[in-house]
């Protein structure tokens, strides 16, 4: 098996040098060394979970996702990306093509993609994906959480990017159409848009050269959204992050207006989510350690039209600290205590995650 | 007699030869990085702003439009750890966390090229239109480009990679 994926991509190498003109060898260098063309690159994350809660749930180990992400030059300025995920469910494992995309680089300032995204209507959408090695904590904040019906977490279309990195402010932006929510409106519309009127998102953001690992931006997303009742909703989406992702300290916040109109005439209302999650890398000689804290809101409007059938209102406070005990892989310890909208209660919950990436680093 | 005058030169010549090859060890130690491509790159002087830019993956094309490779070299070499310290201001995890995040975030078509040695980078930067990589100065060869930074060369007063 792995001589067939060698050989495969040992063979799309040769192909692209072939095709871009490229030679595969000089002085004395071979392969993909000696080529402009971006070579096949294989990560992946998983975690392993341990949790006791409150909540009527499952207990005990969970096994979480196996996320593989591929990216794989096909020319000097054609590369595709993609990332597949397996999720354990209760009689089965779930696949799912969670990224699908084929993009075409311009230049720094324009590169046009087409395929299935994690929208970026969401800073924490598009900065972990499915790799929980990368985020600090457990889980995704519930706003953004993978199947979540608050905002759209795929989108599938054609996407319009590109930066302007000399500036002071270091400027980027992206603006895409595609089909927006499917009938079940916590996935995307894969397999065509479930109504005639497409999604249409922009996004702009700034990482300003003079602090380094700082962004700041904002988001607006525009679609039409099938209801429960069998009509549509207007659906806009207003967002806007701040995300210093210095370690020491890290600062990652987000807030986001959900606005709906029935499609016809009817009461506009608003859900509001937000997130502020902060964590601090502590000093030498115990820097392996990162103490973290969240804070997470999500208000839906009682006469909301897509999201009241749901009961998505939520109120969440989590600390917790991550132990880098290798250079790719970590075990967070997190207590949560949390309020959902189908219970009167708060309910508390503790989590163990051994979470690790693997692959070509 | 004969015989320790022969051992008495050996012993002195063993010294000397120790102390020119520690001198010039020092001073590959010592030498500044120079920033080096391929050359048919049309720049010439970057400022450090710019340098910093194309080593994080943001700044992906050169001025006329060309992709820019970028090389780097593997660990443990003391051109790298200036390079993480000056420009990418980032330990080894760090380094590594943040390219992994980057490809996977498909910020980036790829993570640097990986070097292991001065030779490699030399035959790369040769060989590889757009090809951006650093050498101690005292190892550029032929058929490269040293780049001016802030319009400075490797050893000139204020140049930031020394």
């Amino acid at each position: 098996m792995g001589r067939i994926r060698g050989s495969f991509a040992t063979g799309v190498l040769v192909i692209a040098a072939l095709a871009s003109g490229t030679p595969l060898s000089g002085q004395g260098l071979v392969g993909h060394e000696a080529s402009p063309v971006a070579p096949t690159t294989i990560l992946g994350f998983a975690d392993v979970n341990y949790v006791e809660t409150e909540r009527k749930v499952d207990e005990g180990f969970v096994l979480g996702q196996l996320a593989g992400h591929v990216t794989s030059g096909l020319t000097e300025r054609l590369t595709f990306f993609g990332e597949v995920s397996a999720t354990a469910r209760p009689d089965e494992y779930r696949i799912e093509v969670e990224r699908l995309i084929l993009r075409y680089d311009f230049n720094d300032q324009f590169k046009l993609s087409g395929g299935r995204y994690h929208t970026p209507v969401s800073y924490w959408n598009t900065a972990f994906h499915h790799g929980l090695w990368l985020q600090t904590s457990v889980s995704r904040p519930e706003m953004i959480k993978f199947g979540s019906r608050v905002l759209p977490v795929h989108f599938t279309g054609l996407l319009a990017e590109g930066g302007f990195p000399l500036t002071t402010l270091g400027l980027g932006y992206a603006g895409g159409i595609g089909n927006g929510r499917g009938d079940e409106i916590a996935r995307g519309g894969d397999a065509g848009d479930t109504n005639q009127n497409r999604a249409l998102l922009a996004t702009v953001y700034s990482r300003p050269a003079s602090i380094f690992g700082l962004q700041a931006g904002g988001a607006l997303y525009v679609d039409k959204a099938p209801a429960e009742g069998g009509f549509d909703v207007d659906e806009q989406i207003y967002s806007a992050h701040l995300a210093l992702t210095r370690e020491r300290p890290e600062i990652l916040a987000e807030y986001a207006r959900i606005r709906h109109e029935p499609d016809g005439g009817g009461e506009t209302t608003d859900t509001d989510a937000w997130y502020l999650q902060a964590a601090y890398r502590l000093p030498l000689p115990v820097d392996a350690f990162k103490p973290y804290a969240r804070i997470e809101r999500i208000s839906v409007d009682d006469d909301d039209p897509l999201f009241e059938p749901f009961g998505l209102d939520y109120k969440g406070f989590l600390v917790g600290v991550r132990y880098d005990f290798a250079s790719l892989a970590a075990l967070k310890l997190e207590y949560r205590d949390e309020r959902f909208a189908d219970v009167d209660e708060r309910e508390k919950s503790l989590w163990a995650q051994v979470s690790f990436t693997f692959g070509e680093h | 007699m004969a015989r320790g005058a022969l051992r008495r030169v050996a012993v002195l010549g063993a010294i000397a030869l120790a102390t020119a090859l520690g001198a010039r060890e020092s001073q590959a130690q010592n030498a500044a990085i120079a920033i080096v491509t391929n050359s048919r790159t049309t720049a010439n002087d970057l400022s450090f702003l710019e340098l910093r830019k194309i080593f994080l993956g943001e700044k992906q094309f050169w001025d006329d439009n060309s992709r820019i490779i970028l090389l780097v070299r593997a660990p443990v070499a003391r051109e790298r750890d200036v390079v993480l310290t000056k420009i990418y201001r980032m330990g080894e995890a760090e380094f590594q966390q943040y390219w992994i995040a980057k490809v996977f975030r498909a910020e980036v078509s790829s993570k640097p090229k990986i070097v292991y040695s001065s030779d490699m980078t030399s035959e790369l930067v040769t060989v590889l239109p757009g090809a951006i990589g650093f050498l101690p100065v005292d190892e550029v060869g032929p058929g490269m480009k040293v780049l001016r930074i802030n319009g400075k060369l490797p050893g000139e007063t204020g140049y930031p990679l020394q």
